[in-house]
C-alpha cells in the first residue's frame, strides 16, 4: 500500500542527523571541534590530554552504564553516587587495612554494590515506590553506611596503632594494577575497566532477553507484563547491575586515590544522568542505548578537560557546562517527530 | 434519510489534496466536499488515508499540497487551535482527554475561562453542567475523567467539540467504545446536529451504522478518491466493492466447526479485581470450550467479558477463585507469565494501552510473548526472531515500510495485526480474542475470520468477544452472554439471534442449553 | 497494600529506634560512675561529614581526658543550622557549665549564643567568628597567616625564583579565598611564577584532573601548592602517574592521620597545621571555669611538617 511515489527519499545523512545517535556524535564533534580551537597551547593535541580525559571520565561512565539500564527501564537510580563511596570504604578497608587478597576484595566489594541495588531494585518493582524516592533513600542509607564503616575518616595507608600512633602499609597490589597505564603509558587500566563495562551493558542490552525486557518495561509496562514479562524480577536486576557498575567505580576510586573516602561520589549520580541524557536515551524509558551513553560520556568529559586545559575559571565553568547540556538535550527533542 | 442541501454550496471543500511523508504517499490529488445539516461518511479499508484527511482538515498536518476551503474562503489553519477557531472539531478515534483532569476542564482545555491568569472554575463549571446535560449526561463535572467509563468520555469529547461551536463535526469511529442504546443516543444527538446546520463527518467501519444514518458517502482507496454519492445511489455491496476493489461475494464466509476435546473448564469462577475482598467482576461462572471450538462471549459495557479474559489469562494474580481445567489439569494462573506458559494466549482490546509496546519495532513486539523460548540460555537470536516475526506476521497480511520500523508509526489496524501476531506466535492452545478487529477495515477483516478458521483447524479452542454483532454469530459456534459478571444465556448457533443475544445481553435469563 | 505498608512502617520504625538509641549512647560521654566530677561541658560541633571535625572532636575529647573533672557532652547538627539552635537552646535548659560551639554559621547563631551567656553559661566559640561580641572567648586560626607562611615557605624553598601551579579550594568558601590571598602576598615580589591555578573544591579527584591538565600545557613546573592535603595528594598521585617525580607538593590542613601522614612518606615536601583549636579550648574552659581571666581572641598559630622535623611534631610558625 505504501507505494513507490516519484517522491526523493531523503539524502542519508539526514535521516542519520535525525536520530539520536545522529545528534549525539553531532554533539561530540562540535566539543572536539572547541578543543581543536582552543587547544590551550597544543595540550589539547597531545596523545597524554585524551588518555587522561578518558581516565577522568571512566569512573563517571562505568555509572552511566547501570544507569542507561534503569533508565531505559523507566526508572531512576539516584544512589550510585553513596555506592561508589561505600564501595570504595569497604574495598579499602579490605584490601589496606585487613590485607586481603584481590580475589577476595573485588567479588566482596560488587556483592555489596549488588546488594544495595537490589533492594533499591526491590523496594521499587515489588512494593511500587517511586524509584526516585526508594533510590533517594538508599543514597543516604548507603552513604551512612559508608560512613559508620569507615568511622568517618578516610581508610587509607596510614594506619593507627592501639597506641595512637600511625603506621604505614603499602598501597596493595590490587590497587596499583588499576590505576596505571599501558600500551605505553598512552592508556589508564581504569579506561579499560570503563569499556570493559561499555560491553558487558551492551551485551545485555542488545544481545540478551533481558534487555528486550528492559525496553519493553520501560516502553508500556502494562503491555510487556501482559506478555508475559517478569516485570519485578527484571527491574530488580536493572537497580542490581547499577549497583554492581556503582561498586566497580568504587573500586577504581578508591584505587586511584589509594584510599577509602566516605565522602566520594558525592554528585556523580547527577553527571551519570546527564551523560545518559545527552547521549539521547530517553528519561521517558523504553528507548535509548549504551552506545549513545559512551556519546554522552564522552562529550562531557570533553567538554571538562577543554575547560580544565584552558584554566577557565569556575563560574565560567558551571554556566558553559549548564548551557551545552540544555542545548543538546534540546536538539535531542526536536528530532522527534 | 435526511435530506441534505447539496445544492447550496460547500461547507467545507478539499481539492486536489496530496500528502507525503517522507517516501510515501498517502493522499494523491483527493478531493472531498461536505454541506452543512449533511451526515457525510468517509468509508474506505484501513491505510486508506481517512485519518489523515482529516487531520489535514483539523490542522494537525499543516505540510500538504492542495486546497482546502471553508465557507467559501480558503483557509490554511497552521495548527488545532486555529482550525478550532474556523469551526472544525475532530472526535478522534484514540480520545484526547486529560484523564487526570476533571470534566469541566476538559471541556476548557486551551480556552479556560479566566480573569488575570486564574481560572473561573465555577463559571466554567457550569457551562461545562450545560453542555453535557445537552447529551443527555448527568455527571460530576469536577470530577477526574478517567474515573468514568470510555462511552461516557466519549460524550464528553463530543461536548467539548460541541462547546467550541464547531459547524463541522468529525467523528472518527465514535461508537467504537459504545454500546447499541449509548449508539443509538449518539445518532439521536447526530440528527439535532444537523438540524443546527452542523456538518458531520463520520468515519466507521460499521455497515448497519452507514445504512442507518449516512445521507453521503466518500470512498478513498489506497490514498486515492474513489468516489462520492448519496448515500441512497450506494448499497452495501457497491460499497464494499468501492472499498475493496472488487466484487465481494458474499460478506463474510460461513464457519465450518472442528469440535474436539474438551480444553477448558471453568467452574464456579470468579475474577476480584480489586482484591479477594472487593466486589467480583464475574461471579461464580461455569462453562466449557473444546478444542476446535470458537466460543463467543456476548454482553454490554460492564458485563464482566474483558474481566474473564484477564482472570484467565493470570493479569490479576491469585484474584481469582473456582476451578479452572485446561486438558483435564488445574490450571488456575497467577501471572500472565505462567498462562503463556501453558499455551494460553490474550489479545487485549486496547492494544495501545495494553496491547503493543509503540516504542519497539514490529519485531519486537510479536517476539515479546514467546521470548523465552526464542532465547535459549537468554541469549537472542535477531535472525530467528525476524524469520519469526515474517512468518507470523505473512498470514496477516502486514503494512508496514519494514519489520523493524516503531510500532508507534503503524495505522491503527496494522497495529492490531501486530498484536494479533504477538498472541498466535506463543502456539497458543487456547486463544482469548477481546475485540480482534477493532479498528480493522472490512478487506482485513475478512482474512482475520479466515485465520481464525485456519486456527481452529489447528486444534486451538478461541474464546471471542466481539462488540459487533455480525462478526460474533458469524464467527461463533456457541455463543454465551454475559451480564454483570453472570451467564445469561448459552446459545447454540441456530439460537443465536441478534435480540436473544441483545436481550439476555440486557439481563433477560434464559434456559441454559 | 495496606498490609505491606505496615511492614514498612514497622521495620522503618524500629530502624529509628535503634539508631536513635545507638546515637543516644554513643552521645552521652563518660560512665556517671566517677562521682569526681564537677563540670559539664556541651560541645555543639556544626557537621561531623569532615575529618577535620572529627579531629577537632578527638582533640577536645583527648584533652580533656586529662582533666577528670570534666565531662564532655558533644552534639552534631549534621550541618543544619536550626538544629544547631535547637542543641544551644538545650544545653542551657540543661544548665551546662560551659559551652563550646564551633557554628555553621555567624547570623543565626550570635542569639541562642547571647542568650545563654544572659543564662550565665560561659560560650567558648571555635573556628568560626560570631557577630558581636556576646561570648567568652573565640578561638581560631588564620588562614591567611597559614596561606602567608606556605607562601615565604615556598620562595625559600624555591630560592626566590621558580614555575608553580595553584591548585585551590573553593574560592567561594572564606578559607579558599584567604588561602589563595595570603599565598599570593607570600611570594608577592619574588621570581615565583603561578602559571597555572585552578579551582579544585577541596577534592582530590578533581585536583588531580586539574593537575593532569597542568602536566599536559607545562613540561617544566616546580612545585604544587594545594589548598589542602587531600588536593596535594591527589597533584603528586597524577604527576607519579605521568612520571614527573621532582615536583614539590604543598598542603595545608595538616591532619595526623592524612598530611602529617603524607609527609612521613614523602608523598608531600611540606605540610601546614590548620589547627582544630581542641586542646586549646579545653585549657580555656578549664581556665574559666576555675575563675580565672581569659583573653576575647585567641589566634592560634600553625605548625609547619616537614621531612626533617615531622617526627618532632613539625616546627611552630609565628
Amino acid at each position: 500500500m505504501n507505494d513507490t511515489s516519484p517522491a526523493r527519499p531523503p539524502p542519508a545523512w539526514k535521516t542519520f542527523l535525525g536520530s539520536a545517535g545522529g545528534r549525539a556524535l553531532l554533539a561530540l564533534v562540535l566539543v572536539m571541534a572547541a578543543g581543536a580551537v582552543f587547544n590551550a597551547d597544543g595540550a589539547f593535541f597531545k596523545i597524554g590530554t585524551h588518555r587522561d580525559t578518558l581516565r577522568q571520565a571512566s569512573v563517571y561512565g562505568m555509572l552511566a552504564c547501570g544507569m542507561t539500564l534503569v533508565i531505559i527501564s523507566g526508572g531512576i537510580d539516584l544512589a550510585v553516587g553513596s555506592v561508589v563511596a561505600l564501595a570504595a570504604v569497604c574495598a579499602a578497608k579490605m584490601a589496606i587495612h585487613w590485607n586481603w587478597p584481590a580475589w577476595e576484595v573485588v567479588p566482596v566489594s560488587l556483592v555489596i554494590g549488588a546488594g544495595c541495588g537490589t533492594v533499591a531494585g526491590f523496594i521499587t518493582a515489588a512494593w511500587r515506590v517511586q524509584p526516585f524516592i526508594a533510590t533517594l533513600a538508599m543514597m543516604v542509607f548507603a552513604r551512612g553506611l559508608a560512613k559508620y564503616a569507615s568511622g568517618g575518616m578516610k581508610v587509607s595507608t596510614a594506619v593507627q596503632n592501639a597506641d595512637g600512633t600511625y603506621r604505614y602499609v603499602n598501597v596493595p597490589g590490587l590497587f596499583r594494577a588499576i590505576d596505571h597505564r599501558i600500551l605505553g603509558g598512552n592508556l589508564s587500566m581504569v579506561t579499560v575497566i570503563f569499556i570493559i563495562c561499555l560491553v558487558l551493558a551492551w551485551l545485555a542490552l542488545s544481545r540478551h532477553r533481558w534487555g528486550r525486557y528492559l525496553y519493553a518495561i520501560g516502553g508500556n509496562e502494562e503491555a510487556a507484563r501482559l506478555s508475559g514479562v517478569p516485570v519485578i524480577g527484571a527491574k530488580a536486576c536493572a537497580y542490581a547491575a547499577s549497583g554492581l557498575f556503582a561498586a566497580v567505580a568504587g573500586l577504581c576510586q578508591a584505587a586511584q586515590e589509594q584510599q577509602g573516602d566516605p565522602e566520594a561520589g558525592a554528585g556523580y549520580e547527577l553527571v551519570a544522568i546527564a551523560m545518559v541524557v545527552i547521549g539521547g536515551t530517553s528519561l521517558m524509558g523504553g528507548r535509548g542505548g549504551i552506545g549513545l551513553t559512551l556519546l554522552g560520556v564522552l562529550t562531557i568529559g570533553y567538554l571538562d578537560k577543554i575547560l580544565s586545559i584552558n584554566a577557565v575559571p569556575e563560574a565560567g565553568r558551571l554556566v558553559l557546562t549548564g548551557i551545552i547540556i540544555v542545548a543538546a538535550v534540546m536538539t535531542q527533542r526536536r528530532n522527534r517527530k | 434519510m435526511a435530506e441534505s442541501s447539496s445544492n447550496q454550496p460547500p461547507l467545507v471543500r478539499m481539492s486536489g489534496i496530496t500528502k507525503r511523508f517522507g517516501q510515501i504517499t498517502v493522499l494523491r490529488d483527493v478531493q472531498f466536499e461536505c454541506h452543512a445539516r449533511e451526515v457525510h461518511v468517509l468509508a474506505g479499508e484501513n491505510g486508506a488515508g481517512k485519518s489523515t484527511l482529516i487531520k489535514i482538515l483539523a490542522g494537525i498536518h499543516t505540510d500538504f499540497e492542495g486546497r482546502l476551503e471553508i465557507d467559501g474562503r480558503e483557509v490554511h489553519p497552521r495548527n488545532p487551535l486555529q482550525a478550532c477557531a474556523l469551526g472544525v472539531a475532530v472526535i478522534h478515534q484514540e480520545l484526547s482527554l486529560i484523564g487526570a483532569m476533571s470534566v469541566a476542564d476538559n471541556i476548557f482545555l486551551g480556552r479556560t475561562a479566566a480573569r488575570a491568569g486564574f481560572v473561573k472554575a465555577v463559571e466554567q463549571q457550569k457551562a461545562a453542567r450545560e453542555w453535557v446535560a445537552q447529551l443527555g449526561l448527568d455527571i460530576d463535572v469536577r470530577q477526574a475523567v478517567e474515573n468514568f467509563p470510555a462511552a461516557i468520555q466519549q460524550l464528553i469529547e463530543i461536548a467539548k467539540a460541541l462547546s467550541q461551536n464547531a459547524r463541522v463535526i468529525v467523528m472518527d469511529e465514535p461508537t467504537s467504545a459504545l454500546n447499541a442504546p449509548e449508539a443509538a443516543k449518539l445518532f439521536a444527538l447526530i440528527q439535532s446536529l444537523k438540524a443546527r446546520s452542523c456538518a458531520i463527518v463520520y468515519i466507521t467501519h460499521k455497515m448497519e451504522e452507514i445504512e442507518r444514518i449516512a445521507d453521503r458517502i466518500t470512498v478513498l482507496r489506497d490514498g486515492q478518491w474513489i468516489g462520492s454519492a448519496p448515500a441512497a445511489e450506494l448499497p452495501a455491496p457497491k460499497l464494499i466493492q468501492w472499498m475493496v476493489g472488487r466484487e465481494l461475494g458474499e460478506q463474510f464466509p460461513r464457519r465450518v466447526p472442528h469440535r474436539g476435546e474438551e480444553r477448558l473448564r471453568l467452574e464456579n469462577f470468579s475474577v476480584f479485581p480489586s482484591g479477594l475482598s472487593g466486589r467480583p467482576s464475574v461471579d461464580q461462572i461455569s462453562l466449557s470450550a473444546r478444542a476446535g471450538e470458537v466460543v463467543g462471549i456476548g454482553g454490554l459495557q460492564g458485563s464482566g467479558a474483558s474481566e474473564l479474559f484477564l482472570g484467565l489469562f493470570g493479569a490479576y494474580g491469585s484474584h481469582t477463585s473456582g476451578v479452572v481445567q485446561m486438558d483435564g489439569r488445574p490450571s488456575r494462573f497467577s501471572s500472565p507469565r505462567k498462562a503463556i506458559a501453558s499455551g494460553v494466549a490474550l489479545l487485549t482490546n486496547d492494544r495501545k494501552a495494553t496491547g503493543l509496546v509503540l516504542s519497539m519495532s514490529v519485531t519486537a513486539n510479536a517476539t515479546l510473548a514467546g521470548l523465552r523460548e526464542l532465547s535459549p540460555c537468554g541469549w537472542r537470536n535477531p535472525a530467528r526472531e525476524r524469520a519469526v516475526a515474517q512468518q507470523i506476521t505473512a498470514p496477516m497480511r502486514l503494512r508496514a515500510p519494514s519489520l523493524d520500523a516503531e510500532a508507534g508509526t503503524l495505522s491503527g489496524g496494522n497495529q492490531q495485526k501486530v498484536a494479533l501476531s504477538k498472541s498466535l506466535q506463543t502456539r497458543p492452545r487456547l486463544l482469548l480474542l477481546d475485540e480482534p478487529t477493532r479498528g480493522i477495515d472490512v478487506g482485513a477483516k475478512r482474512e482475520i475470520y479466515q485465520l481464525v478458521d485456519e486456527w481452529t483447524a489447528q486444534g486451538i479452542a478461541i474464546l471471542l468477544i466481539t462488540s459487533e454483532m455480525p462478526e460474533l454469530l458469524t464467527l461463533s459456534d456457541r455463543v454465551i452472554v454475559l451480564h454483570r459478571g453472570r451467564i445469561t444465556a448459552e446459545l447454540s448457533r441456530s439460537q443465536a439471534t441478534p435480540e436473544a443475544v441483545l436481550a439476555a445481553a440486557m439481563g433477560q435469563v434464559t434456559e441454559r442449553l | 497494600m495496606r498490609k505491606q505498608s505496615i511492614q514498612i512502617l514497622s521495620v522503618g520504625f524500629a530502624l529509628l529506634a535503634a539508631l536513635l538509641a545507638g546515637c543516644n549512647r554513643s552521645n552521652s560521654n563518660a560512665p556517671q560512675a566517677k562521682a569526681a566530677l564537677h563540670y559539664t561541658i556541651g560541645m555543639s560541633q556544626c557537621n561531623l561529614g569532615e575529618p577535620w571535625r572529627v579531629q577537632m572532636n578527638e582533640d577536645i575529647r583527648t584533652a580533656a581526658a586529662q582533666h577528670p573533672e570534666l565531662n564532655v557532652i558533644f552534639k552534631d547538627a549534621q550541618n543544619d543550622t536550626l538544629k544547631q539552635r535547637s542543641h544551644i537552646e538545650e544545653l542551657v535548659s540543661a544548665k551546662v557549665d560551659l559551652i563550646i560551639i564551633s557554628p555553621k554559621e555567624a547570623q543565626p547563631l550570635t542569639e541562642p549564643v547571647a542568650r545563654a551567656m544572659d543564662a550565665g553559661i560561659p560560650v567558648i566559640v571555635l573556628d568560626r567568628a560570631l557577630l558581636g561580641d556576646k561570648y567568652t572567648c573565640f578561638i581560631g586560626a588564620d588562614n591567611k597567616k597559614i596561606g602567608k607562611a606556605a607562601g615565604e615557605w615556598i620562595v625559600k624553598k624555591l630560592g626566590g625564583k621558580g614555575r608553580v601551579v595553584e591548585l585551590m579550594g573553593l574560592m567561594t568558601s572564606i578559607p579558599g579565598q584567604d588561602r589563595h590571598n595570603g599565598f599570593r602576598e607570600g611570594i608577592a615580589g619574588s621570581g615565583i611564577e603561578v602559571i597555572f591555578e585552578a579551582d579544585m573544591k577541596w577534592l582530590e579527584p578533581e585536583a588531580r584532573k586539574e593537575m593532569e591538565s597542568a602536566l599536559s600545557r607545562f613540561d617544566r613546573l616546580d612545585l604544587v601548592y594545594a589548598h589542602n592535603d587531600p588536593g596535594a595528594h591527589g597533584a603528586y598521585l597524577a604527576a607519579k602517574a605521568a612520571g614527573r617525580e621532582n615536583i614539590i607538593f604543598v598542603g595545608i590542613d595538616a591532619l595526623p592521620q592524612e598530611g602529617v601522614a603524607y609527609v612521613q612518606q614523602g608523598i608531600l615536601d611540606a605540610t601546614f597545621r590548620y589547627p582544630t583549636g581542641g586542646a586549646e579550648a579545653i585549657d580555656t574552659a578549664v581556665k574559666i571555669l576555675k575563675g580565672e581571666s581569659v583573653p576575647r581572641k585567641v589566634v592560634l598559630g600553625t605548625r609547619m611538617f616537614d621531612k626533617s622535623n615531622v617526627a618532632d611534631g613539625g616546627a611552630a610558625m609565628p
